[in-house]
């Protein structure tokens, strides 16, 4: 360090480092020093200069802890305008998480269970997925797991329809403009791999954490990804000489999108609803540490209190509904797109 | 490591003390605390010492299974039903209580509420104003201890009649940054918490009397099945240093040492204050506390260790 001290003082800096400082906590470095007096210690070694470091050197120059401090104090600050705007954008979310929660509730559970598996029956027209998600919600049912399962169920399902709605128009804006792709990528990348809970804290800071739109926004952000990509790759794969062809018959662009490229496209928008689907429900147990009801609530009791059982039962249920609705969307999704060729 | 093996063949009586293993719980006392211990065994007994970052049940499982880490300090038993068993197993044994006088668990409402509306220091004030602490009282996750009880409690005051929700959070973590937010934007809020805490360090909050601490009517509460919740304060909660019996054995020189690590509430409330104004870390804390409490630590040291620390201690 006190390389980085010479170097300060080399500079005619030293009156300007030292200007109005108070000098930072002494460090364990420095305690060291004290307990092994006349050992050499690290005036050998070169340091990194790094901002404590630097600190150390010459007090004007912040520390790192001063740079996060700046960062909290900014979001702090920014906060009510963000709150204004994000607020009255997001409540629709916390109404449709909550009437599906409440619908959950209310109904009686064999009228919802009937429902599902009619439209199941209705979406898949295969009598052994409608049987298969018949015995699913049985199992669930029969281990006591049939509300929270049905919970999560009514989660993922709004969650999924407001990622569709959303991705799929993002994913042909970016099909039409390679520089809102260029500008996109990086945006969906970081979604996919930001630890959720460092975007969920702030969250509540923003929201109270009593809202449903709380895990209804992170788990839209992290499972609407495949949406966008997919449909953006789907679009951007229609065979040029198709296009051509549609060209030389004098369609208008949007004709062009509606009759030729998203029907094409769309063996890949669905593989990428059915992303979405998965990832949604990837993301329960998460969406439980922000107070999300359901089969995620039991896993986490199970791990909190180290029963074991109670966690493996929640977690098998969470794998059942998920090959529960990765059937069932694949085969409503292959009917969709055979109608389609024929 | 040339230099650490110097001053180890160097040093007078060299005590084999080898590895240690040491939990660091992700609360800001803990880190302090496992901060502190870390220097002492290494600068006073010649350990290798290695932190793990830890939470109270991830440790105590660690234990159960692994008989590792060797020391877990600042464990909150109200926390872990399954330390008894362990320790009836003799698989772990409490050397003492690292924060002597117990830690505080209360409901709390934050200080500019009261600043307001002085009624709201008594359960009966808040029960008559629910609309003033928001509605609701925000209760802990869903498998920790204090959630039973406080629901028992939430029966015996009748929250729900008075028109109070209680909110489980989801986490720890939302428990901590619902009073954060609350605070930051002035806003109602009431729940429980605990001290001493980084939170509630920064935050100035007001403890709700909650009756006197009858003991039969918390263990009830306290309970998972109870007939009649009654109206009593939480107990001071016992937070210890347990280590595993196997190293207790081994190295009977660093339990000896870690029966002596022990804070007051004052104390601790202070250090934790310090770390707070200063936007400090763990390991300059505890450098404060090494260097301003030589008095405080010097009696936990053998006399070998004493006269290896003893240039701090002048």
């Amino acid at each position: 360090m006190a390389l980085y001290s010479d170097f300060f003082d080399s500079m005619g800096l030293r009156d300007w480092c030292d200007a109005g400082t108070t000098g930072g906590p002494q460090t364990m470095a420095d305690l060291l020093a004290r307990t092994h007096s006349g050992e050499a210690s690290e005036a050998s070694q070169i340091v990194f200069p790094s901002l404590d470091v630097l600190h150390s050197a010459c007090s004007v120059i912040p520390r790192t802890r001063d740079f996060t401090a700046g960062l909290e104090h900014y979001f702090l600050s920014v906060k009510d305008p963000v709150k204004s705007v994000l607020g009255p954008l997001t409540q629709p979310l916390s109404w449709a998480l909550q009437g599906a929660l409440d619908l959950v509730h209310d109904l009686p559970w064999w009228l919802l269970v009937l429902t599902l598996i009619v439209i199941v029956q209705l979406a898949a027209k295969r009598v052994r997925i409608t049987v298969f998600t018949a015995l699913v919600f049985a199992i669930l049912a029969f281990i006591d797991h049939l509300e929270p399962a049905l919970q999560t169920l009514a989660i993922i399902l709004v969650c999924t329809f407001i990622c569709v709605l959303v991705g799929v128009p993002i994913g042909i804006m970016m099909s039409r403009s390679s520089r809102l792709e260029r500008l996109a990528i990086p945006v969906l990348d970081m979604l996919q791999t930001l630890p959720t809970f460092v975007y969920l804290i702030p969250l509540i800071f923003l929201f109270s954490v009593t809202e449903p739109k709380l895990y209804g926004i992170a788990i839209i952000l992290y499972a609407i990804v495949p949406a966008i990509r997919l449909t953006n790759l789907g679009i951007r794969l229609v065979d040029k000489d198709v296009l051509e062809a549609a060209d030389a018959f004098g369609m208008t662009a949007r004709q062009k999108l509606i009759r030729v490229e998203f029907p094409l496209a769309l063996p890949n928008i669905m593989a990428g609803v059915n992303q979405t689907i998965m990832m949604s429900l990837s993301m329960v147990v998460i969406a439980s540490l922000v107070s999300a009801p359901g089969l995620g609530a039991l896993v986490l009791r199970g791990i909190n209190k180290l029963e074991l059982g109670v966690g493996l039962v929640a977690g098998l249920g969470i794998v059942l509904l998920a090959i529960m609705l990765d059937r069932v969307s694949k085969a409503a999704l292959e009917r969709i797109n055979k109608s389609h060729k024929a | 490591m040339a230099a650490v093996l110097l001053t180890a063949a160097g040093s007078p009586a060299f005590a084999k003390c080898g590895n240690v293993t040491i939990t660091e719980m992700n609360w800001s006392s803990a880190a302090v605390v496992t901060s502190i211990s870390k220097f002492l065994m290494e600068q006073g007994y010649n350990c290798t010492v290695t932190t793990v970052p830890s939470g109270t049940v991830t440790a105590i499982t660690s234990v159960a299974e692994t008989g590792e880490p060797d020391i877990v300090t600042e464990l909150w038993l109200s926390g872990v039903p399954a330390y008894a068993e362990l320790e009836a197993a003799g698989k772990i044994r409490t050397l003492t209580h690292v924060l002597s006088e117990g830690g505080v668990d209360a409901w709390w409402v934050p200080q500019y509420l009261i600043d307001d509306h002085p009624e709201l220091a008594t359960m009966e004030g808040i029960l008559a104003n629910p609309g003033l602490v928001g509605d609701r009282f925000h209760n802990c996750p869903d498998g920790w201890g204090c959630k039973v009880t406080n629901e028992h409690l939430a029966q015996a005051y009748d929250l729900a009649g008075a028109g109070l929700e209680v909110f489980d959070h989801g986490s720890g973590e939302t428990l901590a940054a619902a009073i954060a937010a609350a605070y930051e934007s002035k806003e109602p809020w009431f729940g429980y918490y605990w001290a001493p805490t980084s939170v509630l360090g920064k935050y100035p909050m007001v403890k709700i009397d909650l009756g006197t601490f009858d003991k039969a009517i918390h263990d009830c509460n306290a309970a998972e099945e109870c007939a009649t919740p009654g109206k009593s304060s939480y107990p001071p909660a016992e937070v210890i240093t347990a280590v595993t019996t196997d190293f207790e054995s081994r190295q009977p020189e660093i339990a000896e040492l870690m029966s002596h690590v022990s804070f007051t509430n004052e104390q601790m409330s202070k250090i934790l204050a310090w770390q707070e104004d200063n936007n400090a870390s763990s390991e300059e804390t505890a450098v404060h506390f090494l260097t301003n409490y030589p008095d405080v630590w010097s009696t936990w040291l053998s006399e070998v260790a004493r006269e290896r620390l003893s240039a701090l201690l002048q």
